[in-house]
């Protein structure tokens, strides 16, 4: 089953934060069932998505979470900007091969990385916080010469890239693999099988409650005709619907034991048994090794 | 305070990954352990919940919103080991299925998170709680201050483990690898944050989920909290010798902190050093002159290694030979108090 497309996709065109279009402060009930469909949102979007045929889909899922591991470490240890600009425009490569759709793959990372890190990373450019040659002068502040610095401006950089690399290579990871087949390959990567159970019926009882919460929210929204801006009724009724909610969750965890152990479950879970690996995912691990031994010898060399 | 891929260095997160496997196998033996067929639905019912409960908005105060992480929370219904797992199992989920914080830093955010926030929120509450009845409002006091503490405090690993990376991790122009802010700007940065908003959302979020709970659901609290009763106090617990050593362990843990603390300790200069118009003298007094210097054969001399050179190493070297002499000379006072005391009972018998 496809869900259609104006289900899956996000707005396009509205910003996030609602600069774009109409602005209206939301409060805490909309901005929390909004959270709840993007919740659902993403798990169906990335269903599908997993469910293209692409080149990442193919690759067994111990092998990909492997690799993705290993080139985050690669990436996290180069030094230099090219290489890790290259990088970035490899991840993109491998998206289009994917059948990711670009317009996501690329606002998912740049939506993010300039909002967040880039602020964040603002300041490290001037001389007070990264010491170093000062390119643009800022004037005399208080007695101290003020200006950005070549160091800083590397670090900014470095930083901002590094992140959107790494971001760029853990949504591949995560939009081309199935939830089940990722948690099997956790199992067989050593992780121990009570979390992976754990894991597992977690995340199965995520979308659950998360349909109560949503009731819970929708109900107030029903019964509300204008806007309450009182913060401590608001308050009140979000620890009031956490606390039901950790009643629910409680019951129903009472409820899937007892239908575990009419099931024969006495303790030893069972996991799906994981695929046999492919030449595929051979040639696959072998690229990766190479672009790991590609990236830190390129690197290494520009370093000098 | 979820820190995202790219902030810290590989050896950064691979320490703190190495650091969360015995705290992981530990809550793991723990989980089997208890009442085996149980706990594993409570435990993952425990980790669903502490997800959603990272996405329930709060309204503040002006008007906008911020959400909690609600670590204490689970730590209080569910125990702190089992906090460990819930935790770890709503981050994994976060992390490798919605993108969100980092992989590779995903040990540092259980570290953080999932290790820190709810056994230091948990200690807190239990600490302050005492043995007062299920239904006391003492115990919503005790659960906000241990929220509210247990989120700074996470903060605060989190703001250490950003702040040591331009120290560490930089190339030879100076151009900061990593997260570029040092440790004297990190903490003031995530603890302003932390100290006002988050702090107090944390504590809100987790009193009024408690207070809901004496209300409405009474059995709910009971899970974490057998041997209390619904509506009277137990008998005062006394403070058992673990706590002791659990503060111990945490002072000793944050030596470190000592080699980042600039100048030197009021009145512990060496006699040339003295600012001796300051106190209106001429000289060093003779006393102090013949006596500072009349011990000179420390092994440790002045922290160090005695040649000046390696000052972190000879720092770190004096605090684990101290803490060692320390340790043998309590534990071998303790032996002989024990011996004469056994002695002296059997003469009495």
């Amino acid at each position: 089953v496809t869900a259609p497309a104006w289900l899956t996709e996000p707005e396009v065109g509205l910003c996030p934060c609602g600069c774009i279009g109409r602005r209206t402060r939301r409060g805490f009930v909309d901005k929390t069932l909004r959270g709840g469909a993007g919740v659902l949102r993403t798990a169906l979007f990335s269903d599908e998505v997993s469910a293209r045929p692409g080149l990442l889909q193919r690759i067994d899922p111990r092998v990909k979470l492997a690799t993705v591991v290993a080139l985050l470490v690669a990436c996290g240890l180069v030094h230099r900007l090219a290489v890790l600009l290259a990088a970035y425009a490899a991840t993109v490569v491998l998206a289009v091969a994917s059948r990711v759709p670009m317009g996501l793959f690329l606002r998912r990372v740049w939506l993010f990385v300039p909002l967040f890190t880039g602020v964040v990373v603002l300041p490290a450019t001037l001389n007070v916080i990264t010491d170093g040659d000062v390119v643009v002068g800022l004037g005399t502040w208080f007695g101290h010469d003020l200006g950005i610095t070549r160091q800083g401006l590397q670090a900014a950089a470095l930083i901002v890239v590094r992140v959107a690399t790494s971001i760029s290579l853990v949504v591949l990871l995560v939009l081309t693999t199935s939830w089940t087949r990722l948690l099997a390959s956790l199992r067989s990567l050593g992780v121990p099988r009570v979390f992976v159970l754990v894991l597992g019926m977690a995340y199965r009882y995520v979308f659950h409650l998360l349909g109560a919460v949503t009731d819970m929210y929708e109900a107030r929204t029903a019964r509300t005709p204008r806007p309450d801006t009182d913060v401590t009724r608001g308050r009140a009724f979000v620890t009031a619907s956490a606390g039901a909610l950790f009643g629910k969750a409680h019951t129903l965890a009472e409820e899937v034991h007892l239908a575990m152990v009419a099931r024969g479950y006495r303790g030893s879970p069972r996991s799906l048994a994981p695929g046999r690996l492919r030449a595929l995912d051979g040639v696959w691990a072998l690229a990766s090794v190479l672009a790991v031994v590609a990236i830190l010898g390129a690197d290494h060399a520009l370093r000098g | 305070v979820h820190i995202p891929d790219g902030y810290l260095s590989p050896a950064t997160c691979g320490v703190m990954g190495a650091s969360m496997v015995p705290v992981w196998a530990v809550a793991a033996r723990r989980v089997r352990r208890v009442v085996t067929t149980r706990y594993v639905p409570l435990v993952a019912l425990g980790a669903a919940f502490s997800f959603l409960v990272m996405m329930f908005n709060v309204p503040v105060p002006d008007g906008t919103t911020a959400h909690g992480v609600g670590a204490t929370l689970v730590a209080i219904l569910l125990g702190p080991w089992a906090a460990v797992v819930a935790v770890t199992t709503a981050l994994v989920i976060q992390a490798l299925f919605f993108g969100d914080g980092g992989v590779l830093a995903l040990g540092a955010n259980c570290f953080n998170m999932a290790f820190v926030m709810p056994f230091v929120g948990y200690g807190i509450s239990r600490a302050l709680s005492g043995r007062v009845a299920l239904t006391s409002p003492r115990r919503l006091l005790a659960a906000a201050v241990g929220a509210y503490v247990g989120i700074n405090v996470a903060a605060l690993c989190a703001a250490i483990e950003f702040g040591i990376q331009p120290d560490l991790f930089t190339a030879a122009d100076g151009t900061p690898l990593y997260a570029p802010f040092h440790l004297s700007e990190t903490i003031p940065a995530m603890l302003a944050a932390h100290l006002t908003v988050a702090g107090g959302v944390e504590a809100a979020l987790t009193a009024g989920v408690i207070a809901y709970l004496q209300r409405a659901n009474l059995p709910v609290l009971r899970i974490n909290h057998r041997d209390v009763d619904d509506l009277t106090a137990g008998p005062p617990r006394r403070l058992g010798w673990r706590w002791a050593a659990i503060g111990l362990a945490v002072m000793v843990v944050l030596t470190p902190l000592g080699l980042l603390a600039p100048g030197g300790a009021f009145g512990e200069d060496a006699p040339q050093d003295l600012d001796l118009g300051r106190y209106g003298l001429k000289a060093v007094p003779t006393g102090l002159a013949k006596w500072s210097s009349f011990w000179n054969h420390a092994v440790l001399d002045g922290y160090g290694l005695g040649d000046g050179q390696n000052e972190t190493v000879g720092y770190l070297l004096s605090a684990v030979v101290g803490i060692a002499v320390i340790a043998a000379v309590t534990g071998l006072a303790y032996l002989v108090a024990r011996t004469v005391a056994t002695r002296r009972r059997e003469a009495g018998t």
